[in-house]
């Protein structure tokens, strides 16, 4: 028996768009070895889950269409096959976990019920038989009373727990290849750690080999034997995970490498991945003042005037009412939180999802009305501002969120949308003035004024957070929320942004909360941090103490489950 | 270099779609001869002699000069079913937009708003849903004395149930998006937020739902008629005619229903597969992101 399990050679993929053809997928070969990890590394659009996709004959077709190449499993082209016999492959011999467990999952079957299926179909097995495997994998993968969770709804399991559900499917048939597409993406990064060990576990135990489909380098380094980083369809560089993240050849894998905040390094200023591409690699010299330098010029004193203090703030959900319409018991997203932010400063806020950070982040601007407390912005109380009052200090307080996609009007053009802040506060005198600003709006984070009657379909997304930006700007804001606004980018676009945010912070005196789950980026643009952890702030510090420093055991717990890299 | 580029909106998009669908093209087609028809007779430029009654000519079979033959007055049949197109159109117009306005006024501020105001237009909405249509259309007329504006009238405050349904819930799912949101962040108010905000992301929906309500009144034009219930006997509709033909067939003279029923039936098969193109053009869920 080779040691190689699955080679591709030469494999194209195209998509037939509005547009015209797609390339999704150039000529590419790599292969994947019996029992080991290979981790297939590239931003979103470079073609990584299209490959996977082709590995298992799942491109959708039409638009899309394998052009040429061969995918060789044990001496058999997988392209040449019939329908009927890749159906025989699928599950059996290749099988596939997602991103996303809820939706790959059934809602309305049980886990058991789902994972039995695959049993029946590809082993043939009787119900009693499939029932008893079911049970033995649910305990292989870590699920606790397998007992009775076999008879759970996939809404009735945590993310972890769902994820674990779908790798027991996928391993139910004991695959040579398991195919892996960003699993553990949506999961937060303590229960990510558990899932990434788990795999790891299962690999030894079947011998089975896993293709790792990520955007995270982190990830990664921890799981991966080989690495393929892929670059808009192409393969830009391949090796084994020590060689890559040692010594990368290639100006795109160094530049992916050293645009990720990582606890760590502390540079000033992230690199970007252009910075690589056009100087082929050159360090750039106006970054050599370390992160530490930057905050220590920043330090955080007592002195320093405070622009917002956040006292004792609750905010409880109403969970189960009783027949009389009282209530009987409630949610506490915040319990009770205490915070203070000084002018030309950020806060970090960092948790897990479900903590209560983005709730409260929302509280601070009563978007979300508080149950109890006070919100202090300077001298006023903003709890207890009446609809004009909260009008006016709207002015002062903007957000950014998460998506880019959702957060702008997609039947409003660029203009309008930035000008539609101008027009609610009354700034600028008409239509010429306005346009003139947003025009202004638009160089200052970086775009063209000429795309003002684009509309944000047309944009993408490192560059419709760009947009975001601008718009929060328009009303001259002194006080910015940043809920999770760099989350959905792509490292090398994320970089852009933080650097965008600092610099404008610099420039306008911008007064930033930061709210994170992803604890590199928190350290690297926050002056304080505050860890939250079931609606309670329990851990407060400077950014650099905190991460040298933990006290309490949460935050601990948070900085171990990070990959750490290389 | 300062001239801006023009952008691509949503509806520019869905109107490039549309003209790429060769079916829709086609039965846009139809419906603009419709409308031109209908636009010609009612200012008298074609069949003006529609009303004009000949004793003489009473039921003759199709021919040359008449190509559907004539009706029991003598009056030529393919005029009668040309003048029924105003009829229809006006009926399908009217009801359906009265329809669309109660359903989108309704269901953005009981969507939007949530809470008593919601609780209020749904047991408002129930409430009308329980009686028959029929039944509510025919205390109609005779509070209001049948015709066609009265049938207008009836077919809107009947049909909006449905339109305000798919409505609220739109606005219930908008109104917690990020973009929403964020006007809210900027100090955008409530009407602010309801009309220029969420309405254009829910406005295929509406035109959608006015299209498909445009046929339903069409056919229930034709439908009441029938039951004797629709527009003033005199009045030239397809409804009338098909009345008037269940007992003209038994004697052989087919030529007046038929008439009617194919203009009905080019009509609505138009307007519906033209329907399915716009829903398709419309969708954004069918554009990449």
């Amino acid at each position: 028996m080779s040691d190689t399990l699955i080679q591709i050679r030469n494999l194209s993929v195209d998509f037939q768009t509005d547009d015209g053809t797609v390339n999704a997928v150039k000529r590419i070969s790599f292969d994947i070895p019996r029992g080991k990890t290979v981790g297939l590394v590239g931003e979103s659009g470079s073609g990584k889950s299209v490959t996977s996709l082709a590995i298992m004959r799942l491109i959708p077709n039409p638009p899309g269409k394998i052009t040429s190449g061969e995918i060789i499993l044990e001496g058999q082209n997988l392209l040449n096959l019939t329908e009927a016999q890749m159906r025989g492959v699928r599950g059996n011999k290749i099988s596939m976990i997602f991103q996303e467990p809820m939706t790959s999952l059934n809602p309305v079957f049980t886990v058991g019920d789902q994972i039995a299926e695959t049993l029946i179909l590809h082993q043939k097995l009787s119900n009693q038989k499939a029932l008893e495997k079911t049970l033995d994998l649910l305990t292989q993968v870590g699920i606790p009373n397998p007992q009775e969770r076999i008879k759970s709804y996939p809404h009735e399991l945590s993310g972890g727990q769902r994820q674990r559900v779908m790798i027991a499917m996928a391993i139910a048939c004991e695959p040579d290849l398991l195919i892996a597409d960003e699993p553990t993406t949506a999961l937060d990064v303590t229960i990510q750690k558990q899932i990434l060990d788990l795999l790891a576990d299962l690999q030894k135990k079947y011998g089975m080999s896993i293709l790792f489909i990520t955007h995270d380098l982190g990830v990664i380094a921890d799981i991966a034997d080989d690495v393929v980083v892929m670059y808009r369809g192409d393969i830009v560089e391949q090796g084994t995970t020590q060689q890559l993240f040692k010594a990368p050849k290639h100006p795109y894998t160094k530049g992916l490498l050293a645009c990720r905040p990582s606890l760590d390094k502390n540079p000033r200023r992230l690199p970007v991945v252009s910075d690589f591409m056009t100087t082929e690699g050159k360090e750039r010299t106006d970054n050599v003042e370390s992160l530490k330098q930057r905050k220590e010029t920043r330090a955080v004193s007592d002195q320093q005037s405070v622009l917002l203090q956040i006292q004792n703030v609750k905010k409880h959900f109403p969970l189960k009412k009783g027949f009389f319409g009282g209530v009987k018991d409630w949610v506490k997203a915040v319990d009770d939180v205490t915070l203070t932010v000084r002018r030309g400063r950020t806060l970090g806020l960092v948790g897990e999802s479900g903590c209560g950070k983005t709730t409260l982040g929302r509280t601070i601007l009563r978007l979300i009305e508080p149950t109890e407390g006070k919100i202090m912005y300077g001298d006023t109380d903003i709890t207890g501002l009446d609809r004009e009052g909260m009008r006016a200090m709207r002015r002062k307080m903007q957000i950014i969120f998460q998506d880019p996609y959702a957060s702008l009007n997609p039947r409003m053009t660029i203009g309008a949308a930035l000008m539609e802040p101008m027009i609610i506060h009354n700034l600028g005198s008409g239509r010429e003035e306005r346009q003139e600003m947003a025009g202004e709006l638009m160089k200052k984070v970086g775009l063209d004024r000429a795309m003002l009657n684009r509309y944000p379909h047309e944009f993408s997304g490192g560059q419709r957070q760009r947009i975001c930006i601008a718009r929060a700007l328009a009303v001259k804001p002194e006080f910015i929320i940043c809920d999770e606004s760099v989350s959905a980018l792509d490292v090398s676009i994320q970089a852009q942004i933080l650097n965008l945010l600092l610099d404008l912070q610099e420039e306008m005196d911008l007064t930033y909360v930061f709210i994170s789950h992803d604890l590199a980026v928190v350290k690297f643009i926050s002056d304080e941090v505050a860890v939250m952890y079931n609606g309670k702030v329990v851990e407060m510090n400077d950014a650099i103490g905190i991460y040298e420093n933990p006290q309490h055991d949460y935050t601990k717990k948070l900085l171990s489950a990070i990959p750490k890299g290389l | 270099m300062e001239k801006s580029e023009k952008g691509l909106s949503l509806w520019i998009d869905a109107v490039r779609r549309l003209r790429r669908n060769h079916v829709a093209v086609v039965c846009f087609v139809v419906i603009v001869f419709y409308l031109g028809l209908a636009a010609l007779c009612a200012a008298g430029l074609v069949f003006p002699d529609h009303a004009v009654t000949n004793k003489d000519a009473a039921y003759l079979p199709p021919s040359g000069d008449y190509w559907f033959g004539t009706d029991i007055f003598g009056r030529d049949v393919l005029a009668r079913a040309a003048h029924g197109t105003i009829t229809s159109l006006i009926v399908g117009f009217f009801g359906s937009a009265l329809a669309v306005v109660i359903g989108t006024f309704l269901g953005a501020i009981a969507g939007y708003f949530g809470g008593l105001i919601d609780e209020l237009i749904v047991w408002f909405y129930t409430t009308v849903d329980t009686i028959p249509f029929i039944l509510l259309i025919v205390s109609f007329s005779f509070v209001m004395g049948a015709g066609l504006y009265t049938m207008c009238l009836a077919l809107g405050l009947t049909s909006w149930v449905g339109h305000y349904r798919i409505l609220r819930s739109e606005f219930m799912k908008h109104r917690e998006r990020d973009y929403v949101q964020g006007a809210t962040a900027l100090g955008a108010g409530h009407p602010r937020r309801i009309f220029l905000h969420i309405l254009p992301n829910t406005f295929h929906l509406v035109l959608i739902n006015f299209s498909l309500g445009f046929v339903s009144a069409v056919k229930a034009e034709v439908i009441l008629s029938y039951l004797g219930l629709g527009v003033e006997p005199g009045t030239p509709s397809w409804g009338m005619m098909i009345s008037d033909a269940k007992l003209e067939l038994a004697r052989g003279i087919w030529w007046s229903g038929t008439a009617a029923t194919l203009f009905m039936f080019f009509m609505v098969l138009a307007f519906t597969l033209f329907n399915d193109a716009l829903r398709d053009a419309l969708d954004p869920k069918l554009k990449s992101r």
